[in-house]
């Protein structure tokens, strides 16, 4: 049916820190940690996604999470995704869908047709979960249709699905008139997830406990905030590349002690490079953001491409999914539920207030023009990745915005007089057009060709600069 | 005599441009083929035989283009952006959006006259349209591609295409054909098609005056004819477009022989 | 064989072509038109604030252009249409646009929308994805923001007797919509697929009195036929999401099949649910579009605990349809980059199996470029069946 052939084996990122190198194995082991459990059969395990201020939830309760974005994530990190996804297109799912879930839907397919994983699995493979806790959000259509399309070969499997909205933002309307029902509405949902997964667990919810582990996320999310504000430094310690990498306890290890303790010692060794003077390249030529967009898991040496060019990538927007909790005057409660759900309305709203403050500015741009001032950005990337609308619809507009209201760059240009001029432009941008994990829409060539012209154009402005 | 010289490798013509103290000496052009080592060399020896020069006085060499990297004698590769604007500045000044339509990609850049790059966007793999489209529908309609532009001025009723996809266009104008639709006309409605992809892209990354065309798209009077049509002005062309990147190339190489 | 077009389907093949020629003569009259997308922005509240709801469409026959400078092109291929329409200036005669959650599409796009296009009023209503007791509370919730923002715009208080007297209005629509899907019940049909698309599409440009006016003369003049003029063919049921444009179904009506039936928003999905009176208005209205409005975007929990019973619960409708109208066959028709929708596809074919209907599934770009590629399959697929 597939073409079960492995593709090219990809060339290993290099890292500038310690801390990043050491995630893959932590992968493999939480990936190997599923199949242990699975065998042992002691703790019930649930498929679920990142970015739903549950994993408190599910640690408490002594659920496994299985990631099935990261699961996607490492088939095409590994490129070996296409064979799963020309599964999941055999049964009717078009390409042009979240390529995450047509390669987990993909795999689901394959295995529950197997009875067994499917040959060469990545990793040893995903396991079948007990249950399925998928998310309709104000983010996301594919999380809400992604199970419901696997439970079509796993019918056995509950699904819960939990709604967690978050108010859009309105130009002429303020949040907070709203926040006190979506507040009500998320409570209602996450406790719909506990008394769902304590029927599944046959447990009770240790609220205790649920109340601690929401104190080590809050104290790991300001950690996160402290550590990743280093990177302001110059030259900078650590760049997106590694952050791709540290996205792992951020968004797969919330909620536990590990994750803490990582970015403890990603902290101090990240104060040990500044020390030192260490920069994510040698010669720290242009600082740029990645502004949007989610990488190419297959071609994560891209960012070793820009390094080698003398571009460091000090800050991204992507898989930061912390905000500084100090700032987000977030209503008291002792009710970790309750809490859980303000710090989710605190999160997505966090640039609300500032970009109604500044003319033409909307949430998703004034995070960029903060990012360009605290990190001293000299350019803007992105990427566009072709399955997913969540992350990569509105990038063009938010570019189109920025270079509108924002243009922080003095250059002196010949008027037709043939006399100079001073003038201000806008931030130069690069946007890269792949997909997340589809390797047929990448060519390294056309990539590597548009960051050249990229770089140049960064070094045309650095010479032309007005003084 | 202390000459440069400039390649440009595309994905379907190749370019070389030898510069000599006063300007361009003078200019080659040949199909890239699938061996692009060859053709370089092949560049470097006409531009040689043609002006009467030897290899000795080739004190710098540059390439770019997209097959830059097969031209193995270049002292130096430089992106096709960069090449064109340094090109495109000392052919005409004035101009500070230049849209380059070649076989692949279109380019879209901003420039400030001094041959810098401000800012610059290709097109992707789905908006926009490239020149290749018009070497398809050339074969298709059984005519060369040089009497394209000509031939669409004569049209009577353009076709209008309800795509701007590339990919679709390409189908819809072979299913129109079928309709007993024109060739003129045809054409017609295709560079109208591929000018607003083209002023999509140039809208995107902002339209400052004066605006220019380069490429091998340039040479088509049609397609140029068109966008300036939806543009509501003038649109610049150099003399011999598809060599911008070319003279870039040679040019950027005499700075840097000079500092 | 030829159908005879009299005055009302006249006028709606007139509204039909020039799309938006009412709303243009009422602003003119000092009326304010409110532009909306998708099937889940509550018409009644719009309405009973004193606007005119007016649907925004695409245009097939229109190449993208201007949208591409603002918005990506992984963008579901209608709603850039659509989009590309408005930043043309062809709906300059709206006062605000209504963008609900309806796909990541609207959603992501929704600053593009409201920074993009010149028009003093834009509302998000944010749709829940789960039918519940928690998600019908606010959903009542939101609406009543949606009520206190439109009153904030056009200065007036929306009361419940006034939104109550609309919400009949509507539910009078959706009977005479449903006067019109009983002329397709003849074999051959009274009316064709092609007219009553029409006659919706033309019908959603429209002040809801208007359209109902329109929708009765189109009823009367379509029975005064007495007999089908039209040759027996294959009936088709067509499933999908917003087909606010007649090429498709003229494409299979010109092979010769029938289309009467559909699972499409621009048909059943909008039209056919009614509103409950006997509720509270924003609590029926809840119900309605919340619950009643059968879109893919909606997570409906397999209550079953079997696939077979999922499937029947999520898509009775159209089991129900394809029975009520005798269909023979279906086309799924589904739109590149469409996640709602697209993810059912295995789910909908095992479905349309389990029925014994067979199906035609197409994945289409929103452009007639791309009926001539239909063409030959639809063909085969009427030959199979017919």
């Amino acid at each position: 049916m597939a073409e079960e052939q492995k593709e090219a084996k990809p060339k290993k990122r290099m890292t500038a820190t310690k801390a990043a190198a050491s995630i893959g194995p932590m992968v493999k082991e939480f990936i190997t940690g599923t199949l242990q459990a699975r065998a042992e059969g002691k703790q019930k395990l649930a498929y679920t996604f990142i970015v739903c201020h549950h994993e408190e939830i599910f640690r408490a309760m002594d659920v496994v999470p299985i990631w099935t974005e990261n699961f996607a994530g490492i088939c095409g990190a590994k490129r070996d995704a296409e064979r799963f996804l020309q599964r999941a297109e055999s049964l009717g799912l078009s390409r042009s869908l979240c390529t995450y879930a047509l390669c987990g839907i993909g795999f689901d397919q394959w295995r529950e047709e197997l009875g067994q994983m499917p040959p060469d699995a990545p990793w040893g493979g995903m396991v079948k979960p007990d249950f399925m806790i998928s998310s309709g959000q104000i983010l996301c259509d594919p999380r809400s249709k992604w199970y419901q399309a696997s439970q079509q070969f796993m019918p056995d499997v509950p699904i819960y699905n939990i709604d967690l909205p978050y108010p859009l933002f309105q130009r002429d309307q303020d949040h907070r008139e709203v926040l006190g029902y979506y507040h009500r509405y998320i409570v209602k949902q996450l406790r719909g997830l506990v008394a769902f997964l304590e029927e599944q667990t046959k447990k009770k919810m240790d609220y205790d406990r649920l109340r601690e582990l929401v104190d080590l996320s809050d104290r790991t999310w300001n950690l996160i905030e402290e550590t990743y504000d280093l990177r302001k430094a110059i030259p900078c310690p650590m760049g997106t590349g590694d952050a791709m990498n540290t996205m792992v306890p951020i968004n797969f290890m919330m909620a536990t002690q590990k994750a803490y303790d990582f970015f403890v010692e990603l902290k101090k060794e990240l104060e040990e490079k500044i020390a030192r003077g260490e920069g994510e390249v040698e010669n720290e030529k242009y600082r740029l953001m990645w502004g949007g967009g989610l990488p190419s898991w297959f071609a994560l040496t891209d960012f070793n491409y820009f390094n080698s060019k003398g571009a460091s990538f000090p800050v991204e927007t992507t898989y930061r999914m912390v905000a500084p909790l100090k700032e987000m005057d977030l209503p008291e409660t002792k009710d970790p539920i309750e809490h859980l759900a303000w710090r989710w309305l605190g999160y997505w709203t966090f640039w609300y207030d500032k970009a109604r403050k500044r003319p033409g500015s909307e949430p998703d741009v004034e995070r960029l023009i903060n990012r360009i001032e605290e990190y001293k950005i000299d350019g803007v990337v992105m990427h566009e990745a072709f399955s997913c609308r969540t992350w990569h619809v509105g990038l063009i507009w938010q570019l189109h915005q920025l270079a509108k209201i924002y243009k922080p760059i003095p250059v002196y240009v010949v008027g037709k007089d043939g006399k100079k001029e001073k003038v201000y432009r806008e931030l130069p941008s690069l946007i890269l057009e792949s997909d997340i994990i589809d390797i047929t829409s990448y060519s390294e060539v056309d990539t590597r060709n548009k960051i050249d012209a990229f770089i140049e154009t960064l070094e045309s402005i650095r010479m032309n600069r007005a003084a | 005599m202390i000459l440069t010289l400039g390649i440009d490798i595309g994905s379907a013509q190749s370019k070389g441009m030898l510069l000599g103290e006063e300007g361009p000496l003078n200019s080659f052009e040949c199909a890239s083929g699938v061996d692009f080592k060859r053709t370089a060399l092949r560049i470097q020896e006409e531009l040689l035989s043609r002006s009467g020069k030897s290899l000795d006085e080739i004190k710098r060499t540059v390439a770019t283009g997209y097959g830059s990297k097969s031209v193995v004698f270049a002292d130096d590769m430089r992106p096709d952006i960069v090449c064109l604007a340094k090109g495109i500045s000392s052919l005409l000044p004035t101009v500070r959006t230049l849209i380059d339509v070649g076989d692949l990609y279109t380019k879209i850049l901003r420039t400030d006259g001094n041959g810098q790059v401000h800012n610059f966007l290709l097109s992707g793999k789905c908006a926009g349209g490239s020149g290749r489209i018009l070497q398809v529908i050339a074969k298709v309609l059984q005519i060369k591609v040089e009497d394209i532009g000509e031939l669409s001025l004569k049209s009577k009723k353009r076709v209008e295409f309800s795509t701007g996809c590339a990919v679709f266009a390409e189908s819809e104008a072979i299913s129109r054909l079928s309709q007993e639709v024109t060739k003129e006309d045809l054409l017609a409605g295709l560079h109208r098609a591929l000018a607003a992809q083209f002023n999509s892209l140039a809208e995107r990354v902002g339209i400052e005056m004066d605006v220019a065309m380069t490429g091998g798209g340039a040479k088509d009077i049609g397609l140029v004819q068109s966008f300036s049509e939806i543009r509501k002005h003038p649109i610049l062309v150099p003399p011999n477009p598809q060599m911008t990147a070319a003279l870039g190339a040679a040019i950027i190489a005499r700075e840097s022989l000079t500092g | 064989m030829e159908l005879t077009q009299g005055k009302a389907l006249s006028t709606v093949e007139r509204l039909y072509q020039d799309y938006g020629f009412r709303a243009r003569e009422l602003k003119g009259q000092g009326e304010k038109i409110i532009g909306y997308v998708c099937s889940f922005v509550p018409l009644e509240l719009i309405k009973a604030s004193g606007a005119i709801p007016f649907r925004i469409r695409g245009n097939i026959f229109e190449p993208i252009t201007k949208g591409d400078t603002l918005l990506e092109t992984i963008v579901c291929p209608y709603y850039r249409s659509c989009f590309d329409l408005s930043v043309k200036d062809k709906y300059e005669f709206l006062s605000g646009v209504v963008i609900p959650h309806g796909c990541d599409s609207m959603v992501r796009s929704f600053s593009t929308w409201s920074y993009g296009l010149p028009y003093s009023y834009f509302h998000f209503v944010n749709i829940p994805t789960v039918c519940e007791e928690s998600s019908f509370e606010f959903f009542e919730e939101e609406l009543n923001t949606f009520r206190k923002s439109l009153e904030k715009f056009f200065g007036k208080t929306i009361t419940d007797e006034e939104l109550s007297r609309v919400i009949r209005i509507y539910n009078e629509n959706r009977e005479k919509v449903r006067a019109l899907y009983e002329l397709r019940k003849a074999d051959p049909p009274l009316i064709s697929g092609t007219e009553l698309t029409m006659t919706l599409t033309a019908g959603s440009s429209l002040p809801i009195e208007e359209a109902n006016d329109l929708f009765d003369q189109v009823v009367a003049e379509v029975k005064a036929r007495g007999s089908s003029p039209l040759k027996k063919g294959p009936r088709i049921l067509i499933d999908g999401a917003c087909l606010d444009h007649i090429e498709l179904i003229k494409l299979v009506e010109d092979l010769g099949g029938h289309v009467v039936a559909d699972a499409i928003c621009n048909g059943a999905r909008d039209h056919f649910p009614k509103t409950d009176v006997t509720l509270p208005p924003i609590k029926a209205l809840s119900q309605r579009y919340l619950d009643k409005v059968n879109c893919p975007k909606t997570y409906r929990a397999n209550k079953a605990g079997t696939f077979e019973g999922d499937i029947a619960n999520r898509f009775g409708d159209i089991g129900a349809y394809a029975k009520e109208f005798k269909a023979e066959g279906a086309i799924l028709y589904v739109y590149k980059y469409c996640d709602p929708f697209g993810f059912e596809v295995p789910a909908r074919k095992a479905y349309y199996q389990s029925l014994n209907l067979p199906m035609l599934h197409l994945e289409d770009i929103y452009s007639a470029g791309t009926m001539g590629q239909l063409r030959t399959r639809i063909q085969a697929f009427l030959e199979m069946i017919g």
